[in-house]
């Protein structure tokens, strides 16, 4: 695959130029948690492309935790500008693969998520340096864009070594084919080593994989250790929050002023009501259930959907929960 | 092309309000937002209340659409207090129809309970619609009370329909009560149908779908030709929300028929 070479003296001008044909959102080191923020030219741009994925998934990009789909009695059209994320990384890309799959990959398209992301250009960045609660590696994911981005590129000394994976990407090259200049042999083998470093600390980070039938294993389940497991789940949701993949929404209607505002909203399943139904039945009335109902459809049910596991290892899920509970003890357990 | 919005509900008015028992009532809509096969929900919006999953119960032949509700907690609740002419939202068709073509030539065997008799209903009316393609139709169906019946108004008339055989039974009888009384599977004790052959459409409340369920079952009937409408907790009704997911099926999507071949596996399956 062509490669194509940005020297550090251009990284501003490059994305100057990006943020005039839509806003452009690059990854910001601060007080010890990486964030998206937009680009501005009034204020310095101080990237911080090395560090892992943002503390928020970029899910809200396309999948907004509130969002107006509809109006009643009569509809209206909003409109959605062009934006650039630049410097995304690779399990949140399988976030959007899969949240593709649920919103554009089966009849009906989703017509808010389809223009969020047929206007959203991803620039995808290595991750030279995986994190302790990082675990792509178990989910078959490499810790750099390889597929889903529109371009992914890797930090070098010699600038930003850039692929391109669609043909916006290659439009993008190829409207700003004066800024790049040659790659050289040594910038490849530098962009090698980088990637090499980075999967080999995964594996140290990670070093028993998921077993083969994972699937099967979730569904099999032991009930009393389920139990065991979510004991200590405070019920906080943060886990379900944080996520990239998970995708479960519902719909709620306003009153605003004399029409109706369909609203629809992040949910998730660890809620008591999430399934129960009229008349008060509850398939999933206690929390263990509900517990494993998340492990269930991550990794069974989206897997014989979809033939994939719905988690990108990205990691949030245990940072972010209240009582500690590590996903990867819970799946290298069963 | 531009997609269309699969969210937006069609603004239609209710021309009709009929009360069927105590609890559940027919609102009869002012023509017909969109086609649908029998079996196929659809969503109904109450304005600013909110929104619920109901399979029209009229014939997907009729120029106007009906739905057959319980009243049961807020949205149904409100849609109670609406009058005629008011306005609600509908959206659909949604899932998949009962597979009429598998049914022909058959004798097609239906169990309801409740408010059940909705979706059986319409299906009924679409296999009314060209009877003579079928061998007969079966009906069996339970209320709790004689009061609980639905279609009460209905009922004589589709009885006297050659190749059409209805029974009924009560939990609980009263002084009027002629018919059969006990729970749903008192009806099922003989089951004059083909049983290698038949399809069998069940829809009901839990209990009742599940030993009705278990009924046919015994005597029978094959696994992947027990139609089974599943009740599940439901918001977008595309395939996308994730609640109503039941082992590895969306009910909206996949649904919301299902067959036994494909739930047995799953642990309490109606609930
Ligand atoms: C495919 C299908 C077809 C159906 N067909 C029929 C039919 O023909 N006739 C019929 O009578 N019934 C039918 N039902 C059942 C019907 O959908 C329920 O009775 C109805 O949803 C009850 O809604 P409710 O708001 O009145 O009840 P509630 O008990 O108030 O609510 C039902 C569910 O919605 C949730 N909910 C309620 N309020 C909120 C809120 N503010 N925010 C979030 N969640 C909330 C609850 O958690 C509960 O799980 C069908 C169901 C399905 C799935
Ligand atoms: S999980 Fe992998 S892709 Fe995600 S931040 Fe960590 S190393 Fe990068
Ligand atoms: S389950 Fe946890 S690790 Fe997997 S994608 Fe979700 S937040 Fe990331
Ligand atoms: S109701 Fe939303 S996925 Fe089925």
């Amino acid at each position: 695959m062509k490669s194509y070479l940005l020297s550090p003296d251009k990284i501003l001008t490059f994305v100057k130029e990006l943020s005039r044909d839509g806003s452009l959102y690059y990854p910001m080191f601060e007080e010890g948690r990486t964030h998206l923020v937009r680009f501005d030219d009034a204020h310095e741009f101080k990237p911080d492309f090395a560090k892992i994925r943002t503390a928020e998934n970029i899910k809200q990009f396309f999948f907004p935790s509130r969002d107006t789909v509809a109006k009643f009695p009569k509809d209206d059209v909003r409109q959605v500008d062009k934006r650039y994320l630049f410097g995304v990384k690779n399990c949140d890309l399988r976030g959007v693969d899969i949240h593709d799959r649920v919103f554009m990959g089966w009849e009906p398209v989703d017509p808010f998520y389809k223009e969020r992301r047929d206007k959203t250009i991803m620039i995808s960045a290595d991750c030279p340096e995986p994190e302790d609660s990082c675990f792509c590696n178990l989910l078959g994911l490499n810790p750099y864009g390889d597929a889903v981005c529109d371009l992914n590129f890797t930090e070098l000394p010699a600038g930003l070594l850039f692929e391109s994976y669609t043909k916006r990407g290659e439009e993008i090259i190829d409207a700003y084919k004066g800024m790049f200049t040659e790659v050289k042999n040594d910038d490849e083998k530098a962009r090698k080593s980088i990637r090499e470093k980075a999967i080999t600390k995964l594996s140290k980070i990670n070093s028993k994989p998921f077993k083969k039938d994972l699937p099967a294993r979730v569904e099999a389940a032991d009930k009393a250790r389920i139990r065991d497991a979510r004991d200590e789940c405070v019920e906080c949701h943060a886990c379900l929050h944080a996520c990239p993949t998970c995708y479960c929404f519902l719909l709620s209607d306003y009153k605003k002023g004399k029409d109706i505002e369909r609203v629809r909203i992040w949910d998730t399943c660890y809620y008591a009501a999430y399934a129960r139904v009229g008349g008060g039945a509850n398939p999933r009335s206690r929390i263990d259930e509900r517990f494993w109902n998340r492990f269930q459809c991550k990794f069974d049910f989206f897997n014989k959907y979809e033939n994939t596991l719905a988690c990108s290892g990205c990691g949030r899920c245990l940072l972010g929960c209240s009582a500690k509970i590590d996903i990867r003890e819970i799946l290298w357990n069963l | 092309m531009e997609p269309i919005n699969p969210y937006y509900p069609i603004p239609v008015k209710i021309k009709e309000i009929i009360p069927e028992t105590p609890n559940i009532t027919t609102f009869i809509l002012d023509g017909k937002p969109f086609d649908f096969e029998a079996g196929q929900f659809a969503e109904l919006t109450i304005p600013s209340v909110g929104e619920a999953p109901f399979t029209p119960s009229s014939s997907p032949y009729d120029d106007h659409m009906e739905f057959t509700i319980m009243k049961v907690g807020r949205v149904t609740d409100a849609l109670f207090n609406m009058k005629e002419g008011d306005l609600v939202g509908v959206r659909g068709p949604f899932g998949k129809p009962y597979p009429l073509q598998n049914f022909k030539g058959k004798e097609v065997f239906i169990v309801g309970g409740g408010v059940g008799f909705a979706p059986l209903r319409s299906l009924f009316l679409a296999l009314l619609h060209d009877l003579k393609n079928y061998k007969k139709v079966y009906i069996r169906y339970g209320a709790r009370t004689p009061q609980d019946i639905v279609y009460k108004r209905l009922i004589p008339e589709w009885q006297k329909i050659d190749r059409v055989d209805l029974l009924m039974t009560v939990d609980v009888g009263d002084e009027s009560w002629k018919g059969r009384v006990g729970v749903v599977t008192v009806i099922l004790d003989k089951i004059p149908v083909d049983v290698k052959t038949s399809p069998s459409v069940v829809c009901g409340p839990p209990l009742m779908m599940k030993f009705s369920t278990q009924r046919l079952v015994e005597v029978g009937f094959k696994h992947e030709n027990i139609y089974l409408s599943m009740e599940k907790n439901m918001s977008c009704g595309v395939g996308k929300c994730n609640h109503c997911r039941v082992g590895k099926f969306y009910v909206c999507k996949d649904g919301p028929v299902l067959t036994w071949q494909d739930v047995k596996d799953i642990e309490e399956p109606f609930l």
